[in-house]
This record gives C-alpha cells, structure tokens and sequence, in this order.
C-alpha cells in the first residue's frame, strides 16, 4: 500500500468475493440499533419470554443476563432495545453501568430518555388534561404544541390542573411541576436537571416552586415511580430498564453497594406492575449477590447466561453477517473471504469477543479487497494482530 | 430590525408610532396637577389615564355625566388623544370592584381613542398557581370587553405572563377568540430590573402579533430606547412625575440626575424650552418646571433614535454606544440583540 493519502468516494468492489458491499459494522463498539442478534438461542428466548409477560400482563418481571466479558452482554441489552423501540406504548431506557448508586442509575436512565423525549411527554401528558377538560381533544405531543402556539388552548387554564392531577397519580407535586415546566423556554433547563438528578440552585428551584432536592438514592426510587406511574396513567404499558455491566457495583464499598440493591430492591417494591428490568452482569459478581443478599436476587430470580463463542458460533456469526451483503444465494453458505482456519485464529486471538471480532472482520475484509488477496487467510490474521 | 413606524387613525386625529404616553395623574389625587405639555412639545398631543381612578372621583364623574368632557377636565385641547387603561394596576392588592362592561362604559363616557381592557396583574412575590389565575382572569377580562366593544376607539387586550410561552400563548388565544386593535403588556414593572427576563417577554410579545404593541409602566429613559428597537409600538410612564417629586433631572445618556448632588452649577444641560433659559436654581425650585423638563428628555431621547434610524445609521451602532456606560443595561442589550438578530 502506498504511504501517500489515497482518498476517495470511490466504493470497494467486494465482488471478487461474492459481496456487495462489507456487511461489517466499523466502530469497535456495539451498535446503538444492531441488526443482527449474535447472541444465543436460550438467550433470546429467555428474554422474548420475559418481555412478552410484561408486555401482556402489564405485571413487572426482571431478569439478569450473565455472561464473561465480551460474550455479548451489552450487544443483547442494545438489540433487545432496538427491537423493544418499535412498540410505541413502552418506554425503554438504557444504562451503560450503575455508576456510584440508584441515583445513577435513575440519571441515566434519564438522561438515555433525552430532553426533547421527556418534553415530549410533558406535552402528553398536558394533552390528556386538555381531552379532559377543554373541547379540544390533541392526540399527541405535536398536536398539543400546536394547540398552544395557536392559541385554542390557554395555558394558565390547562397547567394548573395539570399540576394537581400528576401530583395526585404520582403523590410527589414538585415532580409534576418539573414536568410541566420541561415546556417553558425560560425553566425547561432547569426542570430537565433536577429531573436528571444533576441538583440545581436553590433559586432555580424556587422559580420552579420545587421543595425538594433530587440527590439521594430514595428520591431517585421516588422519581422514577412518579415517572412509571405518570407513563402507566399515559397508557403506556410498561417501562424497561437496562441495567449494563451490573458487576461495576463490586468496586463499591460494602455500604454502598448495599444500599444500591436496597434501592433497587424499594424500586421493584414500589412497582408491582409496569417495570421491567433487565441487568447485564458478570457471572460471579452475580453469585455473590445471590448468596449474600437474599431480598434482592428473590426478587428478580430469572437468570440466563451467555456462554462463550464457540467457534460454531463464530461461523454462524459471521455467515450471518456475510449473508447481509451476499450476492447470489447459492453462496449463502459460504464463509468466503474468511477460512475456518483463519476464523479459528480470530477467535482465539480475540477470546471470543464479538465486539473485536466484528470489528476486526471489517478491516480484514477491506484490507483484502485492497490486497486483491483471494482468501483471508491464517498468515493475513496473524499480521493483523 | 425590529424597530418601525406608523400611524394609527384615532377618534381624535392621527397618532404617529412609536409614541410615549405620559401617565396623567387625573382622579388621582385632588385634581390633575400634570403641568400643560399638550401643544408645547409637539410630538406627545397624548395622555394615558386611570378609567378607574375618574370613575371613582365622584364629584370629577359627576361633571362629566353632566356635559364636561374630560380634556376640558384635563384642560387640554379637545383633539388630544388619550389612552385609557383599566386602572388594573390598582387591583394587584385589593378586590376588582369593576366588570368588562363598567369599564368599557366609563372609556366610552371619557370619550377615549384607547380602552385598555380590565387585567389583575402579577405578583412577584405570589405564588405560581395564583398567578396562573390573574393572568387567566385578564384574558376572560380582554375577552368580555372584545364581546361588548362596539369599535368606537381602539381596543387593546391587557396581557399578563412572567414567561415568553404564556404571552405568546396568550396573545393568539385572544388573536383567535377576540377582536382586538393591539395588545398591552403588563406586570412589567415588578420585574423591570431583571432587563433579561423582560426583554424575552416583549419580544415574545412582538413575535406573537403584528398588531399594535403597547408596554404599561417601563417608558422610562433608561427602558425606551431598549423598547424602541424591540418593536414596541407605544408604552406609558409615569415616571417624569415621580421623579420630578424626589427633584430627579432626567438627562438622555444618563438616566436621572438628583438635582441635590448639584451646587455650583449655574445652568443645566438641557437646551429644552424650560432648561434654556433659566437657572438650576429656579428650577430646582419648580415642580413643574421640572416635570415638563423631564417630559422634553423623554420626548429627546425618542426623537433621537428616530433620528439615527431615519438618517441610515446603523441603530445596533447607536444603541452599543448609548449602553455602554452601565454593565447591567449593557448586558441586556447584548442579550437583545442577540435575539433581534435571530429574528430579523
Ligand atoms: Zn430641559
């Protein structure tokens, strides 16, 4: 290869290998909407299950998912999530890792909602007091909006009942103010840090007329129950949360680590119905957790493990991922450019984790095509490494 | 630039915009002991009045139910143009003893070019929800009058609110269900020092409407030129008297000067008919002399923006030079014009 810059739009031709294109994703870490599910059977079918009974009971259920680094943990949490964001009566939130406790946990959750979702759902719910108590009757967000900004609704009519109502349904009144000033331009920045637990200045608040600090792990339990029980009262059917690499709350000191379970446990606690949450956890931090802490694992006593990438795994994974881009179907079998001896070495190279090996894949593929090699093979990996 | 002119025709003749409207103290106290400015500063032939405040001075009301019309009451020429708000000013602590009709009868029998529609206005201080109601009072209020307006005079809407989405909110609900000449922006005053806060709300006002736009209470020096580039089309003060009474000498350039702090001087800086050719002393000693001063630097300062917009300066120019002087004020002229700048 040249050392010179060579770039150009000009797309690779992988049709020396029967591809149209290099069905591999580039960025080394998970996609936020993956397509394929490179997890295992027993896996997916845990989790159908356990979704699906939430979905139609509208009964909370929990699950872990374990598995050692890099079986594909967050790669199932994230396309469980993409596929759960096709329904438009859940909320799912996704968390990265507890951080130092609930409250963390609560913030991204938030924050994994975003701004403009919560306001979004702010001028839901303001649309339901105006079906309630106006002729008018907003469908949705968008609608409400327009409604305000034309005039056929009069705020200061519609926003002291909505104060009353939500406080009523979540029994915390400086919850539902935040709620509802997420849509006024001068307070919505503010209104969306103490929802996220970030803490504001007490003038901020006051301007509000918000009482309370959102800063410990029990007001995050409580806000989060406002928020499921203000989305149930939506009609929403449930909210998921997914709690990624649970075992981070190892590195917690005893005490904190307690009192994290604890919270989460007075979170399942306090929402018998409408919650779903899903942990992803390393196998033994969650063999600890179940020894040593009894109300907790009782509650969410479903467990599936994701084992390690066999290297039948491995080809049925990357078959997959080349069937993408294949260009006639009797090659569908095929594991062209790649050998299984070569594969054999990713695996090993990479102890099976998916992430690189996806990653790694990619770059093998272009790298080929850039070569005119006729295989991938063994030597080619090895000088990849 | 948001900055415009206009003329409106009134009752009484034709009103070039924008206009400040000196706030007449009739039915105020024992009299109106507003000194004649009408005729002798040319560009403000305008009075604003208390509806409230005639109506309940029994002996004035009783004149006027008896062929007396109110600039003869005022002693001003019959074709001044007056602006007649509610008097909503006066409820803010006590109880409205007034109706929509009441008070659109009283403007009527004043024979006003302007009714301002009855309004509560806000508290700081009060609670949110309370304010929700007052600001929802005043537009059920604007509404009632709009239904029993029969379009003699120009009826503007009295409009509350403390953030930009409830005046704009506001405005089209009235746009949408009333019938309206223009529009009032009130409560300002509470929150006059916050310049940020209430510069968004103008021009969420000025954004919501095309219609006329009038401010109640901030025609003040240091406020007019900020309103002017804003687009406000008229505002009100009462300031000129006010200030006359703790002896303040209003100086475009530099706000209020207190005659006091001065003692050498012979003669102030102020070419205007009452200024040029007497002594500080003599009218320090003025009262009205002062106030008719004050008028004439309100009037001043008005026609010099006019002159930098009409002779092609650039008004931004103008405005970074005539700010600059006070970090507070300069501040909330950036931040003004940060936003004129996103609208235009
Ligand atoms: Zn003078």
């Amino acid at each position: 290869m040249s050392s010179n810059f060579n770039i150009t739009d000009q797309q690779r031709d992988y049709s020396k290998y029967g591809l149209s294109g290099n069905p591999f994703p580039y960025s080394p870490v998970p996609a936020e909407n993956p397509e394929i599910f490179c997890g295992q059977s027993h896996v997916s079918e845990k989790i159908s299950s356990t979704v699906s009974t939430v979905l139609s009971t509208g009964k909370s259920k929990h699950l872990v998912v374990t598995g050692k680094y890099g079986n594909g943990k967050s790669h199932t949490l994230k396309y469980t999530r993409s596929l759960l964001r096709d329904h438009d009566d859940v909320i799912v939130g996704y968390v990265a890792q507890p951080g130092e406790g609930f409250l963390d946990i609560y913030h991204e959750f938030v924050y994994d909602l975003g701004f403009s979702h919560l306001q979004n759902l702010s001028y839901e719910y303001l649309a339901s007091i105006t079906r309630e108590c106006t002729d008018e009757s907003p469908e949705g967000a968008a609608e409400m909006r327009s409604l305000i900004d034309e005039g056929d609704v009069l705020l200061p009519e519609i926003i002291p009942e909505a104060i009353r109502e939500l406080s009523d349904i979540t029994k915390f009144a400086d919850f539902a103010r935040a709620i509802v000033h997420m849509i006024y331009e001068d307070t919505n920045l503010y209104a969306w840090q103490w929802l996220t637990a970030e803490g504001i200045r007490y003038e901020q608040r006051k301007e509000m007329e918000i009482h309370s600090a959102l800063d410990d792990d029990t007001m995050g339990v409580r806000a989060f129950t406002a928020l499921k029980n203000m989305l149930l009262d939506l009609g929403y059917t449930a909210v998921f949360v997914f709690v990624d690499e649970f075992e981070s709350i190892a590195r917690l000191s005893p005490k904190y680590e307690q009192a994290t379970l604890n919270s989460v446990r007075h979170l399942m606690d306090q929402n018998s119905s409408g919650l779903c949450l899903l942990f992803g956890c390393a196998p033994e931090v969650w063999q600890d957790v179940m020894s040593e802490y009894h109300a907790f694992s009782e509650r969410i006593g479903q467990e599936v493990t994701l084992k390690p990438l066999t290297s039948d795994h491995l080809y049925n994974l990357i078959h997959d991922y080349l069937a993408l881009e294949r260009l006639s179907a009797e090659e569908e079998t095929d594991l062209r450019p790649f050998t299984e001896e070569s594969l054999n070495v990713i695996l090993q190279r990479s102890q099976g984790n998916v992430r690189q090996i996806l990653a790694l894949c990619s770059r093998l593929l272009d790298d080929a095509v850039d070569a005119d090699y006729d295989v991938i093979s063994t030597e080619v990996v090895e000088e990849a490494f | 630039m948001l900055y415009r002119r206009r003329t409106i025709d009134l009752p009484h003749g034709k009103l070039n915009t924008p206009v400040f409207f000196p706030v007449r103290n009739i039915g105020k106290r024992s009299s109106d002991n507003t000194p004649s400015y009408v005729g002798s500063i040319p560009d403000l032939p305008v009075a604003m009045i208390n509806t409230r405040a005639i109506r309940n001075r029994t002996p004035m009301w009783d004149r006027l139910l008896n062929g007396v019309t109110l600039r003869e009451e005022m002693g001003v020429p019959e074709d001044t143009i007056v602006f007649a708000d509610s008097g909503g000013f006066d409820f803010s602590s006590g109880e409205v003893d007034t109706t929509p009709k009441k008070t659109l009868e009283a403007q009527r029998q004043l024979d006003a070019d302007i009714y301002g529609t009855v309004d509560v206005p806000l508290s700081r201080e009060k609670r949110a929800a309370e304010n929700q109601r007052r600001v929802n009072q005043s537009i059920e209020y604007a509404l009632e009058a709009s239904d029993q307006h029969s379009g003699e005079a120009l009826l503007f809407a009295s409009v509350h609110g403390y953030d930009p989405e409830t005046v704009r909110n506001c405005i089209a609900h009235l746009e949408k269900f009333g019938d309206f000449d223009g529009y009032a922006l009130g409560s300002m005053v509470p929150i006059r020092s916050d310049y940020k806060k209430v510069t968004k709300l103008i021009l969420s006002a000025r954004t919501a409407t095309d219609k006329h736009l009038h401010v109640y209470g901030l025609g003040g020096l240091v406020y007019q030129p900020l309103l002017l580039y804003l687009g406000v089309d008229s505002f009100d003060s009462s300031a000129f008297i006010r200030g006359a009474g703790n002896r303040n000498y209003l100086i475009p350039g530099f706000g209020g000067e207190e005659l006091q702090d001065i003692e050498q001087l012979e003669r102030l800086p102020c070419p205007c008919p009452v200024c040029g050719t007497r002594t500080l002393d003599d009218i320090r000693e003025d009262r009205s002399a002062l106030v008719q001063h004050n008028l004439w630097a309100l009037a001043t300062e008005l026609r010099r923006f006019q002159y930098v917009a009409e002779s092609g300066r650039n008004i931004e120019d103008y405005l970074d030079l005539r700010f600059q002087g006070n970090e507070v004020t300069s501040r909330a002229y950036q931040t003004a014009k940060q936003q004129v700048r996103r609208l235009t």
